[in-house]
């Protein structure tokens, strides 16, 4: 079922689309279509051609935290992932290796790790083989904002500012990392997806950290159907338009509050809803999301929208003509 | 799934809990009838117990007649729980989270009860600031002791607090320096817990003059009858409530319905 492949180190993207010289929707987007089983490569700012009036377009209006914060006079780092209701937080404790920071399996119960200005953060117990459940001292998201830098991985070799790490729909800080299919939206994008006839509507995910062992659920995320994009998307698919998720986040948010006959009551909370092959997709038609890596649970998510014969073509097809891989990387949409 | 919180279950999601302040009259007891017929089970409190009970009643006969139709197609009747005390005395906001607990969750907190100060109103040249501590107290500090108790149990749902504000919290009104003031410190707060939770909403809402005891408390001696009742600001509540508008500031008056 999963699509197995090997990703060429060359097809990392190192640094934002802007510092090669390419434009934030100048990146490049293949797009599959599950019933033709056709695939065609263009530009991203194609999008509004390639939707059709009445298509509804839903994307997530959350913002990027600046989650990382290093440990001083040491080599740790610690990444706030995902805030807990009892205003406890998930974090994952990370290690400097060389220029990036690496998983670090230490840590134990009650260890107090002192943090910038004072704070101080008590590991309370692991939640999942890598990330604690751990409470700061102080309120998290002013501290974040202050003391934080966005987090990165060891195939982004140097630190970019926050800026890089918003999309243009961001309005309600949360994630710890970019929800980065929505990253090559542009004012001018989303004008003429306007201008199409095509509707969007937000709903909101905060994105965890994704640093999943290979084969690892996703865990609890919050997130937010609001009323009005409930009813837009009954609406739109009412009426024979398409529900396009812009993110596998928005897939999560928008299943979980999915009835079983498709249609989408508003519904907010913590989701552990993880979409696959089994669980299908109910109330979303189609997919734009980044190039994912081998065993991840988002190809497991792909797979619901489209068979292994055909995601298979799709990955040969990038990995042949050069796509870029991560969240600085190129996009797939995935059609019905 | 192996970290902590458990998905929001069903039951949780379709009997919504609301806690309102200050409902034994005026706009408080309004909105309360308001949410009870949109099927909220409701805590509420004022320091008169008497009038709380008397409101209590109300509600539940008021819910039960409307919401008829919705009682015979499965939809909660109106559980109205009331815990009668001062939003200023941290024992009583204890027996407010008790009773949200008791309720299995909080869905809305209506932070309404709230004080005019000094009346007649004075200059803040003559200000009395054991009345302008009081004020504050009322105006600013419980509603924000009584959000930092129930937060958890808003995030858990993806809940929603409702700060009830007034247009005296940015307007410059001789002789509303005090209430103002206060009102304006209610809404800053609003606005910065706006931006530290991630998982709620956070509304502050200004329902523009209504002819409440408040209100006539701030004219004494006249007449103010051409004033709209607090029913008549309803829907703009309802609205807000339950489509889950942005975090932000309304106007009651902008959120009401076009005019058929």
């Amino acid at each position: 079922m999963t699509v197995e492949f090997a990703l060429p180190a060359a097809l990392e993207a190192h640094e934002p689309p802007e510092a090669r010289g390419v434009a934030r929707d100048g990146v490049r987007m293949l797009v599959s279509r599950r019933r033709s089983g056709e695939i065609s490569q263009h530009a991203f700012r194609d999008l509004p051609g390639l939707l059709l009036p009445g298509d509804l377009l839903v994307v997530n209006d959350t913002a990027t935290l600046p989650a990382r914060v290093r440990v001083p006079g040491g080599k740790l780092a610690v990444h706030f992932s995902t805030p807990l209701p009892d205003g406890a937080w998930l974090v994952e404790l990370r290690r400097a290796q060389g220029k990036a920071f690496m998983p670090n399996g230490r840590g134990f119960p009650g260890q107090v790790i002192g943090l910038p200005a004072g704070a101080s953060l008590t590991l309370e117990r692991r939640a999942t083989g890598r990330l604690w459940r751990a409470r700061l001292s102080v309120a998290v998201l002013p501290y974040l904002l202050r003391h934080g830098v966005p987090i990165r991985y060891s195939h982004v070799p140097r630190e970019w500012p926050l800026a890089h790490y918003q999309t243009v729909f961001a309005t309600r800080p949360g994630s710890a990392e970019m929800p980065s299919a929505s990253r090559p939206f542009t004012a001018g994008v989303v004008t003429a997806l306007a201008a199409r006839g095509v509707l969007i509507s937000p709903v909101t995910l905060h994105a965890g950290v994704s640093s999943l062992e290979a084969g690892e659920d996703p865990y609890p995320e919050p997130y937010d159907v609001p009323p009005a994009t409930a009813r837009l998307v009954n609406h739109a698919r009412a009426h024979g338009g398409r529900v396009i998720a812009a993110g596998t986040t928005v897939v999560r948010a928008l299943e979980t509050a999915a009835r079983p006959d498709g249609s989408v009551r508003p519904a907010a909370g913590w989701t552990s809803h993880v979409v696959t092959p089994a669980t299908g997709v109910r109330a979303v038609d189609g997919l734009l999301t980044g190039l994912h890596e081998p065993r991840s649970s988002h190809l497991r998510m792909l797979a619901a929208f489209a068979d292994g014969e055909l995601l298979g073509r799709c990955y040969r097809a990038a990995i042949g003509s050069g796509y870029l891989w991560h969240e600085f990387g190129d996009v797939h949409l995935l059609l019905p | 799934m192996r970290a902590a919180p458990p998905p929001p279950s069903v039951a949780a999601m379709t009997t919504r809990t609301a806690l309102i302040t200050g409902a034994s009259r005026g706009l408080g007891r309004a909105l309360a009838a308001g949410l009870a017929r949109e099927g909220y089970a409701l805590i509420i409190d004022a320091r008169d117990g008497t009038a709380l009970g008397a409101a209590a009643a109300q509600i539940t006969a008021a819910a039960q007649i409307t919401a008829g139709a919705q009682i015979t197609a499965g939809a909660p009747g109106a559980a109205v729980t009331a815990v009668p005390g001062d939003v200023t005395d941290p024992a009583h906001r204890a027996a407010l989270r008790q009773a949200a607990a008791a309720a299995g969750g909080l869905d809305l907190l209506v932070n309404n009860a709230g004080t005019l100060g000094a009346s007649p109103l004075p200059a803040l040249a003559d200000y009395p600031l054991a009345e302008l501590r009081a004020a504050f107290e009322v105006n600013v500090v419980a509603p924000l002791a009584l959000t930092q108790l129930l937060l958890p149990m808003l995030r858990e749902r993806g809940g929603a607090v409702l700060n009830i504000t007034s247009d005296a919290a940015v307007e410059a009104y001789a002789g509303w320096g005090g209430y103002g003031a206060a009102k304006a410190a209610l809404e800053q707060a609003s606005n910065v817990l706006a931006a530290e939770e991630v998982a709620i909403r956070v509304w502050w809402v200004d329902p523009g003059d209504l002819r409440t005891d408040m209100h006539q408390r701030a004219f004494p001696g006249q007449d103010i009858s051409d004033r709209p009742l607090p029913e008549s600001v309803l829907p703009a509540f309802v609205r807000l409530v339950t489509d889950r508008l942005p975090n932000g500031r309304y106007r009651a008056a902008h959120l009401l319905p076009p005019r058929p």
